[in-house]
């Protein structure tokens, strides 16, 4: 059973971890927006605990796979949709890293859990870059690729390599700020960002075309095109980690003097924001055409429906901190209990999927 | 759904509620006892600072104990600072705040550990904090905000930097004598200014 499992175990399962374990940042943003709701700070803590029991239990087959059963893994790399997946788990490290460095001290104490951070900080950068450059070369030297292959799962590679600097920054806060290592996450965070900024935009671009100039995906992909909000939203939650990083570095951070562009920070990330924003309705449109149309099937890619709607609520919780506070701190708590419903949901439609044994049949 | 997957499900969605609630218990419990005092307060020792407008007032507490659930519990320098708006105008504050103790290492605030002790200080304050970075304050409107350093072994002596206006900081000088820490002296110092 349990070989059958491994084998079984597609690339897309570091998805259900991402899910949940950004549900511990929107529940600790969410407490402190006012006294009635510090509660939700230990609810974060006990999504943080589930998150790690998943990380741990989803990270053993996940690995086995590539020594246990290599032709499958490989058959999924080159999958136009399946490879792009692989990137989940890694993200699923820098995820775990977040979450401990924003509520691991309330477990560990300080030291511990920044020190744990910054491993999960590395072995999430060493996965990203190591799938980033794979899923680049397959598709480039992939003749087979055609227009109509383009999806929104294509944004989970640059989602990748823009989430690094979130928790690099998030490191460059306070303990590490100063010392030899702030310059190691300071420069492989700006390169990270560079990559994903980049990518995203030829991605996006490759993708938008094909909706224009192509078919639309399947039902079964439908829940992809959420993803579309993650890359702004992201650096949204970048730009604001930086600012409390400059801040934590007395306005300058290796030679640069950061102080001086607040304001500018401030507005692009609201920019930013709005093109989220603006996504989320772009969803709403194109997922209630696929309801209308019947061809909206229950399967595991609804978990793509998590994790961009929660870093859209993260990067809301973090505006709110220093743009329009009233407007932006109810819009956390709106956009909290929509991720959380959305998340209870997913969880049952996963059980349902699973109980349709769909877990055990070929996907290729 | 057969009833075992919906138990299944169930199950998974309510462990971080079930979980949140034991640990919010254990913390309670665990913590109930420690704590820490408010050794001073400016606003009733009328040794606040008056600056553009802006009265600044502090309340401090240099041994406030927070304890993590599974490890021993450490001592944290923290601050309350008081901003009472004196002008006929909005004003729009961001301050960042560094403690620099010997050798001259420079520390930011801790958020999160601000965080998680934010209710105990409220409590013991009769305060609301303010959680964003920069805040309005209206004519007459005073925000409360709280900040929180580590703690170094045999603390002597150290001065807090508190950035809130363009041209200069606020720094406060503490040290402690005969084992009571004393607020030995306040200036408000030049800010340079680079080209970078």
């Amino acid at each position: 059973m349990f070989r059958r499992i491994v084998k079984n175990f597609g690339p897309e399962w570091g998805a259900a971890v991402m899910g949940t374990a950004a549900l511990c940042i929107t529940m600790q943003l969410s407490s402190e927006v006012a006294r009635p709701f510090s509660a939700l700070l230990y609810v974060g803590l006990g999504f943080y605990l589930l998150t790690t029991v998943m990380f741990i239990a989803f990270l053993i087959p996940w690995t086995l796979r590539f020594f246990m059963y290599p032709d499958e893994v490989r058959k999924d790399l080159r999958h136009p949709i399946k490879g792009n997946f692989f990137p989940t788990m890694p993200i699923s490290f820098i995820l775990a890293g977040t979450g401990t460095n924003k509520l691991g001290p309330m477990i560990f104490g300080p030291k511990f859990s920044y020190h744990l951070s910054v491993i999960f900080f590395f072995l999430g950068v060493i996965g990203i870059f190591t799938f980033g450059y794979l899923l680049v070369r397959i598709h480039f030297l992939n003749k087979e690729m055609r227009l109509n292959d383009a999806n929104f799962s294509w944004f989970i590679p640059p989602v990748s390599h823009l989430i690094i600097p979130v928790l690099g920054t998030c490191l460059l806060d306070v303990y590490w700020a100063g010392t030899a290592l702030a310059s190691v996450f300071f420069v492989i965070s700006m390169v990270a960002l560079g990559v994903g900024f980049f990518n995203f935009l030829f991605v996006g671009s490759m993708v938008w075309r094909r909706y224009v100039c192509g078919t639309i995906p399947q039902g079964n992909l439908a829940p992809t095109i959420m993803i579309g909000i993650a890359p702004t939203a992201i650096m949204v939650v970048f730009l604001i980690k930086f600012i409390e990083a400059i801040e934590a570095s007395h306005g300058t951070l290796f030679g640069i003097n950061f102080a001086a562009v607040f304001p500018f920070i401030k507005i692009s990330a609201a920019i930013l924001w709005g093109f989220s924003f603006w996504w989320l309705f772009l969803v709403i449109i194109l997922v209630t055409h696929y309801i209308k149309i019947k061809e909206h099937p229950l399967g595991f890619s609804w978990w793509a429906y998590t994790f961009p709607l929660e870093a859209f609520t993260v990067s809301t919780g973090l505006l709110a901190k220093c743009v329009a506070p009233y407007f932006f701190r109810g819009a956390l708590l709106g956009l909290n209990t929509l991720a959380m419903a959305t998340w209870v949901v997913v969880v049952f439609a996963t059980i349902k999927w699973l109980e349709s044994g769909a877990f055990f049949k070929p996907q290729h | 759904m057969k009833i075992r997957s919906v138990t299944i499900a169930l199950t998974i969605v309510l462990i971080p509620f079930i979980s949140g609630v034991v640990l919010f218990n254990a913390k309670l419990h665990g913590t109930a006892s420690e704590r820490g005092n408010f050794i001073s307060d400016t606003r009733y020792e009328n040794k606040g600072i008056d600056h553009k407008g802006i009265s600044i007032d502090w309340s401090f507490s240099p041994d406030w104990r927070y304890k993590p659930l599974f490890f021993p519990s450490k001592e944290y320098l923290v601050f309350v600072f008081h901003y009472k708006n004196d002008s006929e105008y909005d004003i729009e504050l961001a301050p960042s705040y560094t403690f620099v103790p010997p050798p001259h290492r420079r520390y930011s605030a801790n958020e999160e550990i601000s965080m998680y002790i934010e209710d105990d200080v409220e409590d013991e304050l009769g305060i609301t904090d303010e959680t964003s970075m920069s805040y309005k304050i209206s004519p007459g409107a005073t925000i409360h905000y709280i900040v929180t350093f580590e703690k170094p072994e045999n603390l002597n002596h150290f001065y807090i930097d508190v950035d809130i206006f363009r041209d200069d900081t606020l720094r406060l000088y503490y040290e402690k004598k005969c084992g009571t820490w004393v607020n030995a002296n306040n200036e408000l110092i030049d800010k340079y200014r680079g080209r970078g």
